[in-house]
């Protein structure tokens, strides 16, 4: 008796820091940003009620649409562009060629390092007169395609957004460790049928690993909505905020003290992050009942 | 067939060497980079550097405090570390070995956080780490970092200590072992695997943190190495091979863990992969 009391205050113990630290960092933040993106606020006078308001100013606010669509752009990009290159090369790395560990290990690199890191080395790539990009152009003789990648109205956005699709370590390293749990057995059955290892590939691992795939896209996606470090280091949101982000314009409108429109941004950024889950979900399990 | 089978063989190492030079060659380009000076640099990017210049490092040292930053990012980096695993590994075994009524909802909800986009969050923890008086300290990353990767780590852990049997507690307990015993000397040795993969997680995302690094912290005091490099672009624009250089500092001990936790990383995403 005495012993399931005295287990009883060792599990509440135990469990106590992680529970304040949850509630601290997330059930109360969470709460706060739905409140507080309720109010106008400037973060010292006292907050006023004004409902929907903030909602329907950034509805009506250029940056804010230009936020939204980049970061759809690039959370279907990281879907459709990223996630298909995972996993064809996982695929590929799957078959076991020369070398495939070492690739599986360099092709992790980028995931280890920190985004500013990458970020700065793309600066210097992208760079206008010294970048190591119009560099290369004109040594291979193509100078008229020389240009001023950051700074151009139409260029800033697909440039901050492109260099990043490719790397592809981090999906392809989740997606390679599933393909690897599939039984042999499948596979011998097909080979003796005469199925080559593409149909394999396409008939056998790729309905098999469905729900990993289904998981990348989800972390892609809501990837595509986090970003923040490569635009702030590589156009700053600029020029004329067409390469602006939702992160970007929260941590703006937080600066400027506008802590109500701050927080609407916040709900909306939360918002999306929850119906992209939803979305996934969905999508991969009806397409598992059509089968 | 025959040369279809050999097309096939051309085609994927076409691929797969085009990917390893795209993630290759810039990295290799910025040790090179790091070792030049700047007149060799803007004049003909892509020569080796002769001689090598290591006092470029020399510079970056001195011109941007890199000795200080590298200290407060290793210090705010392992205590975050060190904290959440002890945090994590704590609640991980109440969930995993303890039925009780409110049990599952405590783990469903506290990994819900994985998915949560921390950046949203920015104005609540500006204000509340203002609020706790912490505002500019290494205590408010610290504390921040444990707590965002709280969730996975947990999710990691639980999933680790769930595998191991009941018999070996039992065990421990006609031992007379009490609660903290069983949970220090038999569970955290068995769950080791478990508990230093989400630490290695934990500690690469702490050391390459930034956007919390620069929205709670002002002073070079306390501010780390990420942010060193985010000054250094923006004060030293005429100094980039120095800048390169502070680079490969801040990234070679992300790089050494990595090497030395290589199959952690890879067996963690496994796990993770598996239930999602």
């Amino acid at each position: 008796m005495q012993r399931t009391t005295h287990f009883r205050t060792g599990a509440i113990l135990f469990l106590l820091p992680a529970l304040l630290l949850f509630t601290a960092f997330f059930l109360y933040p969470v709460g706060y940003v739905v409140v507080v993106s309720l109010m106008k606020w400037d973060g010292m006078s006292s907050p006023g009620f004004v409902g929907l308001r903030n909602y329907s100013v950034l509805f009506h606010d250029e940056v804010f649409r230009i936020s939204i669509r980049n970061n759809l752009v690039w959370a279907c990009a990281e879907a459709l562009i990223q996630v298909p290159l995972a996993i064809l090369v996982a695929l590929l790395l799957a078959r076991k060629p020369k070398g495939w560990k070492l690739l599986r290990t360099i092709y992790f690199f980028p995931h280890v390092i920190s985004g500013i890191a990458i970020t700065m080395l793309w600066v210097a790539i992208y760079n206008n007169e010294r970048g190591l990009l119009n560099g290369f152009l004109r040594l291979i003789g193509l100078s008229e395609w020389e240009h001023n990648w950051l700074g151009g109205l139409s260029s800033a956005f697909p440039s901050v957004l492109v260099y990043g699709l490719l790397y592809i370590g981090y999906f392809m390293v989740i997606i390679l460790a599933d393909i690897s749990s599939v039984s042999q057995s499948y596979y011998e059955a097909a080979s003796i049928d005469g199925a080559t290892r593409t149909q394999q590939d396409w008939h056998i691992t790729l309905p098999l690993i469905r729900g990993t795939i289904a998981t990348c896209v989800t972390l892609a996606m809501v990837n595509g909505l986090r970003q923040f470090e490569q635009v702030l280091l590589l156009t700053g949101g600029g020029p004329a905020n067409s390469s602006s982000v939702l992160v970007l314009y929260i941590y703006k409108e937080l600066q400027n003290f506008h802590y109500g429109t701050a927080n609407a941004l916040g709900t909306v950024l939360i918002v999306l992050g929850g119906l992209v889950i939803l979305t996934v979900r969905r999508l991969f399990n009806a397409a598992k009942y059509d089968m | 067939m025959k040369i279809n089978a050999l097309l096939e063989k051309l085609l994927s190492r076409a691929i797969l060497t085009l990917f390893l030079i795209y993630t290759l060659f810039p990295m290799l380009w910025l040790v090179m980079a790091s070792l030049k000076t700047n007149v060799e640099l803007l004049g003909d990017p892509f020569r080796l550097p002769a001689p090598p210049q290591f006092g470029n490092y020399v510079n970056a040292f001195k011109s941007a405090h890199l000795a200080l930053l590298f200290s407060n990012s290793v210090l705010i980096s392992f205590s975050a570390t060190a904290l959440n695993a002890l945090v994590a590994s704590m609640a991980a075994y109440v969930l995993s070995r303890y039925k009780f009524k409110f049990g599952p909802v405590i783990f469903s909800t506290l990994i819900t956080g994985i998915l949560v986009p921390v950046s949203a969050l920015m104005v609540p923890y500006f204000t509340l780490i203002r609020t706790l008086g912490l505002y500019d300290t290494k205590l408010a990353l610290i504390l921040t970092y444990t707590a965002i990767s709280l969730p996975l780590s947990v999710f990691i852990i639980k999933g680790f200590m769930d595998s191991i049997p009941g018999e070996l507690e039992e065990a421990a307990l006609l031992d007379g072992c009490d609660f903290y015993q069983k949970f220090f000397r038999v569970i955290v040795p068995i769950s080791r695997t478990g508990i230093v993969t989400a630490a290695t997680f934990q500690f690469l995302s702490s050391w390459n943190e930034f956007l919390y690094a620069m929205l709670l912290t002002s002073s070079e005091q306390v501010r780390t190495l990420q942010m060193g490099i985010r000054y250094f672009a923006s004060q030293f624009t005429t100094d980039f091979t120095s800048m390169f250089a502070a680079i490969v500092i801040s990234i070679i001990p992300s790089v050494a863990m990595y090497s030395v936790f290589q199959n952690q990383i890879i067996s963690g995403l496994t796990q993770g992969s598996v239930k999602g």
